[in-house]
């Protein structure tokens, strides 16, 4: 899988390792700010009303 | 066979990562949020209360937006600079905010039950040591017209379903209130859903607002 990408990304092996980096930062960003906020909700953490 | 392995090992790290990933946005990443908002708040509410105060001297009215901050609470016990915005509501988009005013309870100082829910982990972790306050500790609840001291009376440990604990008085639906209670929710263990600490306060001394909040 991550052969398979690395194959894929252009540019030597600087360029490579910059795209690796920013695909990566993207990927962590996308969690973070977009899906951890969604899930968090859903998930039976820290309910803390009664009845609720 | 090896391609299967590696790809199946590949996921696993990946599983791995994104699973200590979301462990520090709890920790972490909601705490900031939190922060960010409490501060917010601060000064907004000091703002606020400075106008209102020129405005109108002595009766000041609470104005209650769900979501929007109303008052301050502190609880020595906790720290000098433990202090943190109470919000309208409790929904978990009010709770990621900071502690909040259980809607259709009392007001700060009105006689009747005002309770004031939090998140024991994550948003700032408000009310992680609530299981350490003893009888006799203070609650300060600072509102636009004055701050208002509670002497903890006790601490219960209750199933969720029990809401009995938001009523008047608090585990007598129908009685009707002659003295103005605090009732502090929070989670217990941490990180679980399992049973709600409840921690009961009556109110002692109440001193109008001079203008000076910090």
């Amino acid at each position: 899988m991550y052969r398979w990408l690395w194959r894929r990304l252009p540019g030597g092996t600087t360029g490579k390792t910059a795209c690796a980096a920013i695909l990566a930062i993207a990927a962590a960003a996308l969690l973070w700010f977009i899906i951890f906020p969604w899930i968090t909700p859903q998930l039976p953490l820290d309910h803390v009303m009664p009845g609720g | 066979m090896r391609t299967v392995l590696r790809i199946f090992g590949e996921c696993c790290l990946t599983a791995g990562a994104i699973v200590l990933l979301f462990l520090a946005y709890l920790v972490w990443g909601t705490a900031l949020a939190a922060s960010a908002h409490q501060h917010d708040f601060a000064t907004q509410l000091q703002r606020q209360w400075r106008t209102h105060r020129d405005a109108t001297p002595a009766t000041t009215r609470l104005h209650l937006v769900t979501g929007q901050p109303f008052a301050f609470i502190r609880v020595p016990r906790f720290g000098r600079t433990w202090r943190f915005a109470i919000v309208q509501g409790t929904g978990l988009a009010q709770l990621a905010l900071g502690p909040g005013h259980v809607p259709g309870t009392a007001l700060p100082g009105q006689v009747g039950n005002f309770a004031v829910a939090a998140h024991r982990v994550t948003a700032g972790n408000p009310f992680y040591h609530l299981n350490q306050l003893r009888p006799g500790d203070d609650v300060m609840i600072t509102t636009a017209a004055a701050t208002y001291t509670y002497e903890i009376t006790h601490t219960e440990l209750v199933l969720p379903g029990d809401t009995a604990v938001l009523d008047p008085v608090p585990g007598h639906p129908r009685q009707p209130p002659h003295q103005a209670m605090i009732t502090l929710i929070t989670c217990d263990p941490p990180w679980t859903g399992t049973h709600r600490i409840i921690v009961f306060g009556s109110l002692g001394a109440q001193t109008p607002s001079t203008g000076h909040h910090r």
